[in-house]
């Protein structure tokens, strides 16, 4: 402990008395947070502030993502705090700045960054302020947990490639595995709508030509633009379509009211990505023929678990393996066959196993 | 419309006034070229079906433009509303289903929404710019803390039927669009508020010394384009059979753009409903037509830029400008 010297050279040389007395009370104070003084272990573990950020509370996704912070905060009886960007850079960041202040440093945070350049910024005010904090989805490629030890603890995203091929075959399992399919597609230059859109690619290139892709519009993750482009494509090919693939269930349910309007809903089927309750009822009633997953509750509250697990000392961050501080979360493929089974044993999180559900560590495809 | 037609200089005024209608069907025509299917029933019904919340929308804000004001608080007032309706009808949060009887309630929501923008805007004489901003943000964020991030499901089929119900074949959303742009149109023409709005919008200090109630009629207008928007969002929820917060997402831009597109002009005091009406259609074959003609997907928004300048430059009446802002 390099703070106690101070402590000990004042006791060597001759000094007035009070700064003995104020060194003796830093060093008093420090060891005190070393935990040397015994302290109540509620006291101790309720001084840690812990806070989720995200876009905003109006969509379902980060919605649920808030209350797994909140659920993770209540086994601990810890405070939380949800911080909203509401798609703005600079707000998330300030906030999370603000929070820092109010906290003294101690504070966890658990960002899905707005945009991936400001998973640097929110890194490093982290790192200095002394707090710690766990990404998700979105920061630079070149920016490591390992590189900020131990206040970057992890970052966590999922396999957008994998996912969509898989509910990319599902879709083609639906019509009978032949013919012409169209495909909303996400923002161009969002990472999760390049992945998956990669996935889509690689599912029709493995069809060997029997599945065709019509056409590719995205749709920016918007239901309405979904569901104009999706009324285009009726005129445009008609029966020819044989299914919808969406990369998100948003987009997808746009879709499905577009065919509905044509008498097409459940003839046509659709699949999505995200695993919103709207698109798991609309597999139910035979409309959409799959969708994925995120289990947002259990990013939501992982997100603070493993920093949390970090400073009681259950685990050092500084010594676990690369695939536990930059790692995929599973996502779990619904479709008719399994939505019965995914509705009664809903995906359960255990937060004391931190990396139960991780599945590898994160590739640069770039 | 005679004495104007002389007042601008006779052929060139009656072309601008025909401008839009021209520039939609030579749209109609090109993309025709390039895709027979684009002319066919299927399509023009599914054309009409696109353009009827539009068109509901932007009956309301043609009002608002042709006083000269802006409208930014669509996107408020069709999420409240919209969030509103889901609620009532049976769904799967809350236990209310009063069916139809949400229409009416909704529609008077979005009326004291559009109320409120007019007293503010008037009383404080803020600019409507910043007034309707802010009570757009209000609205969103409401049917965001209604909601808390979830996403209504519908399950009262008489409900939806007034989007999915057909007659003669035709939507029903098209026919509460016709029903909705024949009203605007009396109001425009047959009643002292449409005729007084002209008067505001082509010049406020004239009209005020001509003992036309502004503040009242401001108000008034406000209020009327919200009950428009109020049957938007109804419209949105039948469409969608859901209800959240995001719902009436990009719709102030097509709004505002389809009614300019049509040909009334963002100073106040040109243009008409019907104006609108012909820009809603053209905004909504633009993007169908993109779409059967296979244009790349981000040539598109450029196309799409492009040709509502083209369309606006046309019609837009320059012998009256003395100053573009």
């Amino acid at each position: 402990m390099t703070a106690g010297k101070p402590f000990s050279s004042a006791v060597k040389s001759p000094v007035s008395r009070r700064t003995l007395l104020k060194g003796a009370a830093g060093a008093a104070a420090i060891a005190a947070v070393g935990r040397s003084f015994p302290m109540p272990a509620i006291a101790q573990e309720t001084t840690w502030t812990l806070a989720n950020s995200l876009r905003s509370v109006a969509n379902p996704y980060h919605a649920t993502f808030a209350k797994g912070g909140e659920d993770f905060a209540k086994t601990i009886g810890a405070k939380y705090e949800t911080l909203v960007t509401e798609g703005n850079s600079e707000k998330g960041i300030s906030d999370i700045k603000a929070l820092l202040q109010r906290t003294g440093g101690k504070l966890i945070v658990n960002v899905d960054p707005n945009d991936s350049p400001d998973a640097r910024v929110i890194v490093e005010e982290v790192k200095k302020a002394g707090g710690f904090v766990v990404t998700q989805w979105n920061k630079p490629d070149d920016l490591h947990p390992w590189d900020f030890d131990p206040n970057y603890v992890a970052h966590m995203s999922f396999d957008g490639v994998p996912t969509a091929e898989a509910i990319a075959n599902a879709l083609f399992k639906a019509f009978g595995g032949e013919g012409g399919i169209v495909a909303l597609g996400g923002i161009l230059s969002n990472v999760p709508a390049i992945e998956r859109k990669l996935g889509l690619d690689n599912a029709i290139a493995k069809t060997n030509g029997k599945v065709k892709l019509l056409d590719f519009q995205p749709a920016d993750w918007n239901e309405q633009k979904a569901f104009e482009i999706t009324q285009a494509w009726i005129t445009r090919f008609g029966d020819e379509v044989k299914g919808v693939f969406a990369a998100n269930d948003g987009m997808g349910m746009g879709a499905l009211e577009a065919l509905r309007q044509n008498g097409l809903a459940g003839k046509v089927p659709v699949v999505g990505i995200d695993g919103i309750d709207a698109a798991v009822k609309a597999i139910e009633a035979g409309e959409f023929a799959g969708t994925v997953a995120w289990d947002p509750l259990w990013t939501g509250g992982m997100g603070l678990a493993i920093p949390y697990a970090h400073v009681t000392g259950k685990i050092d961050i500084t010594k676990e393996p690369k695939e536990h501080r930059e790692f995929y979360g599973t996502g779990i493929i619904v479709t008719k066959d399994t939505v019965a089974d995914y509705k009664n044993n809903p995906p359960k999180t255990d937060f004391n196993d931190l990396w139960g559900k991780a599945t590898g560590q994160i590739q640069y495809r770039s | 419309m005679k004495v104007v037609a002389a007042m601008n200089g006779g052929a060139l005024a009656q072309w601008r006034k025909w401008a839009p209608l021209a520039v939609l069907f030579a749209l109609c025509i090109l993309i025709s070229l390039f895709n027979g299917n684009f002319l066919t029933i299927g399509n023009f019904i599914r054309l009409l079906n696109l353009a009827a919340i539009p068109l509901v929308l932007c009956m309301g804000a043609t009002f608002i433009i042709l006083m000269g004001s802006i409208d930014l608080s669509v996107e408020g007032i069709v999420a409240l509303t919209a969030v509103m309706v889901s609620l009532l009808v049976a769904n799967d949060i809350s236990p209310y289903a009063i069916g139809l009887f949400s229409v009416p309630l909704a529609i008077i929501a979005g009326g004291a929404m559009g109320l409120l923008n007019g007293l503010l805007h008037v009383k404080l004489k803020t600019p409507s710019f910043m007034t309707t901003l802010g009570v757009g943000f209000a609205g969103v964020g409401i049917a965001t803390a209604i909601l808390g991030g979830e996403t209504v499901r519908i399950s009262d089929q008489t409900f939806r039927f007034l989007s999915l119900g057909r007659f003669l074949g035709i939507p029903m959303a098209v026919w509460i669009a016709a029903a909705a742009v024949a009203v605007a149109y009396i109001i425009q023409e047959r009643t002292r508020l449409g005729r007084w709005l002209y008067a505001i919008g082509t010049d406020e200090i004239t009209a005020r010394h001509a003992g036309i109630p502004i503040e009242r009629t401001r108000i008034l207008i406000f209020a009327v384009a919200g009950l428009f928007y109020g049957l938007g969002g109804v419209l949105l929820v039948a469409q969608f059979g859901q209800g959240h917060a995001l719902i009436s997402q990009g719709r102030l831009f097509t709004t505002v753009t389809a009614v300019v597109v049509g040909g009334t002009a963002l100073s106040g005091g040109v243009g008409s409903v019907l104006n609108s009406v012909i820009g809603v259609m053209i905004v909504v074959v633009l993007a169908n037509g993109l779409v059967l003609m296979g244009v790349e997907p981000y040539v598109q928004q450029g196309v799409q830029g492009l040709l509502i300048i083209a369309a606006v430059a046309l019609a837009l009446d320059r012998s009256r400008l003395e100053v573009v802002k």
